[in-house]
């Protein structure tokens, strides 16, 4: 059998599908069975300083073809996640830690207690577009990128994922920015809006939302192959991988592994064991031993 | 959103109301409807009243269910759904247990065979009273102002159990666990829609998780069996930020 794990900055995922931040990763029970489930590992909810409470319901609009959502960074603070770290690792599996501040010495804070309490890396949310002050009103300026994924580099051990935006006009620019960090996690959600015209309002309670899903996949596969053709540097592919076919296409842009939000909604939690066989049975099939041998082999 | 005109509002309780409502959708007994009061906010409702005529029945608490109860005939209702898995509806006598407007969910699943027990804090908040199809109603209240005064289990011990085949159990989560820890022992099957604070309905936001197991998408329903892997039941949850608190 072909071998799907992947190895990403010294970490080794089973398989190359991690669930993605902000899906089903606020409640450590909840974590601890995705993994259980076959999940290859899980970021967690984006944890801030202090507790926030989100927005009030409609938080989400189910599209045809997607999932539009402004949740609003609901979390218990840091302070209040260490229990749900705690369960979450007795899958075994890894665990990182998703943070999300408006400067660096909020991130270095954040960061340091993820550490403590054992995530196996952190993923910056610079890329979050519907709360304001924070995610990708920090993440389109390129100096506060560069100084918050600089000075975290000289400050914790654990290895630093960022995650950006495809809300910027340059998606390199920033991506240089935040060229010290050990892997790039690529897209976060396309911002969107929708209105119902019987009642004349807008259905999220926040307006404004991010995109998400299948609708978003060629927007996620574009910031791939511009980040893979610009950087040395690993690459988690995210946004509408749903099925086998989704999944090689983001891994022959250049992704190295793959993280799963939105389908968990359009196909259950057992999406991800579902995906990882499929994904062995397909290497198989054209005579692919590892996901390596694949990877960026559209630019060749 | 999907919307449907309201059809007629009728008091269920002192400050509960039916709004009815005509959508041909199938939905099944336990499923329920996220309901939206535009510009207010949006609530998870099951449906108390199924076939082509449909009813959510809605007590006020906050905000939105506040301004669901003021809605008229002719006025808008919104939602989305139906979502969640189903009771299943088996035969034999049915003991059905409803907590506050939680009797709202069991509503549709009473039979003429049923024993409704019925609990609310006072008489005058006891839902559907004298609305059963069945006969046999053991009315229970807080403050001893109908019925048997206590909870639901103590009129749990003055009937027994094992004559009926399945107990049907909603209402506020230390009164179901409460009616857990007893009606475990006995034999009858039992399907608890449990009732977790719930902000997406579609099984993402992790708001209503219990053992990892989301109550939007998995249950509400679980049968006796699941019920032990929900670990969480009657011990801790989480608030709508995500911090956990316990419950005991």
């Amino acid at each position: 059998m072909p071998d799907i794990s992947v190895r990403i900055a010294d970490i080794k995922f089973q398989n190359p599908f991690l669930l993605a931040s902000g899906i089903l990763d606020e409640n450590g029970y909840t974590i601890r069975r995705i993994l259980n489930e076959g999940a290859g590992g899980a970021v967690t909810k984006s944890i801030g300083a202090e507790e926030r409470t989100g927005y009030i319901p409609p938080v989400v609009v189910p599209l045809d073809d997607g999932l539009l959502n402004a949740v609003g960074l609901p979390n218990p603070g840091i302070d209040g996640f260490a229990n749900e770290m705690k369960i979450s690792l007795e899958a075994g599996k890894p665990v990182i830690g998703s943070v999300f501040a408006s400067n660096a010495d909020e991130f270095i804070k954040l960061c340091r207690k993820m550490e403590n309490y054992g995530a196996h890396a952190v993923e910056l949310n610079l890329s979050c577009p519907h709360v304001k002050g924070f995610g990708s009103e920090v993440g389109s300026d390129p100096d506060l990128v560069e100084e918050i994924v600089n000075s975290l580099k000289s400050e914790i051990k654990i290895p630093v994922f960022a995650k950006l935006s495809p809300n910027v006009t340059d998606i390199i620019r920033i991506a240089e920015a935040a060229g010290k960090c050990d892997a790039f996690v690529l897209i976060n959600t396309v911002r969107g809006m929708a209105i119902d015209i019987a009642a004349r309002k807008p259905v999220l309670s926040n307006r404004v939302g991010g995109l998400s899903g299948h609708a978003v996949k060629p927007v996620g596969i574009r910031a791939v192959w511009d980040v893979f053709e610009n950087f040395d540097k690993p690459i988690f592919g995210v946004g509408g991988i749903e099925n086998v076919q989704d999944a090689v296409e983001y891994i022959m842009a250049g992704a190295g592994a793959l993280q799963i939000g939105t389908a968990v909604y359009s196909h259950g939690r057992g999406i991800f064991s579902k995906i990882s066989t499929e994904l062995a049975s397909y290497m198989e099939k054209e005579g692919f031993n590892s996901i390596e041998e694949m990877r960026g082999l559209a630019h060749r | 959103m999907k919307h449907s005109e309201v059809a007629e509002v009728v008091q269920a309780s002192r400050s509960a109301v039916t709004i009815f409502f005509i959508d041909d959708t199938e939905i099944l007994p336990g499923q329920f409807l996220m309901v939206w009061a535009p510009g207010v906010g949006e609530i998870p409702i099951s449906l108390s009243h199924l076939g082509k005529m449909k009813g959510i029945t809605v007590k006020p608490y906050g905000k939105t269910s506040s301004s669901l109860c003021g809605l008229e005939e002719g006025d808008l209702l919104y939602y989305r759904g139906p979502y969640g898995r189903p009771f299943t509806l088996d035969s034999g006598r049915r003991l059905i247990i409803g907590g506050g407007t939680g009797l709202a969910s069991l509503y549709s699943v009473i039979n003429g065979e049923s024993t409704v027990i019925s609990s609310a804090r006072s008489s005058d908040e006891l839902l559907f009273r004298g609305k059963f199809k069945c006969r046999n109603n053991i009315e229970v209240t807080d403050d001893g102002s109908a019925g048997i005064r206590g909870f639901p289990v103590d009129a749990l011990k003055t009937i027994d159990p094992d004559l009926y085949s399945v107990a049907y159990v909603c209402g506020p989560e230390m009164m179901m666990y409460s009616v857990y820890n007893y009606l475990r022992n006995f034999n009858l099957n039992l399907q608890f829609s449990m009732e977790r604070m719930m902000k997406c309905g579609i099984g993402i936001c992790d708001s209503c998780s219990m053992g990892g197991y989301q109550l939007c998408r998995d249950g509400p329903t679980f049968f006796k069996d699941e019920i032990p892997e929900l670990v969480e039941f009657g011990k801790s949850r989480t608030t709508e930020s995500g911090r956990r608190y316990s419950m005991k």
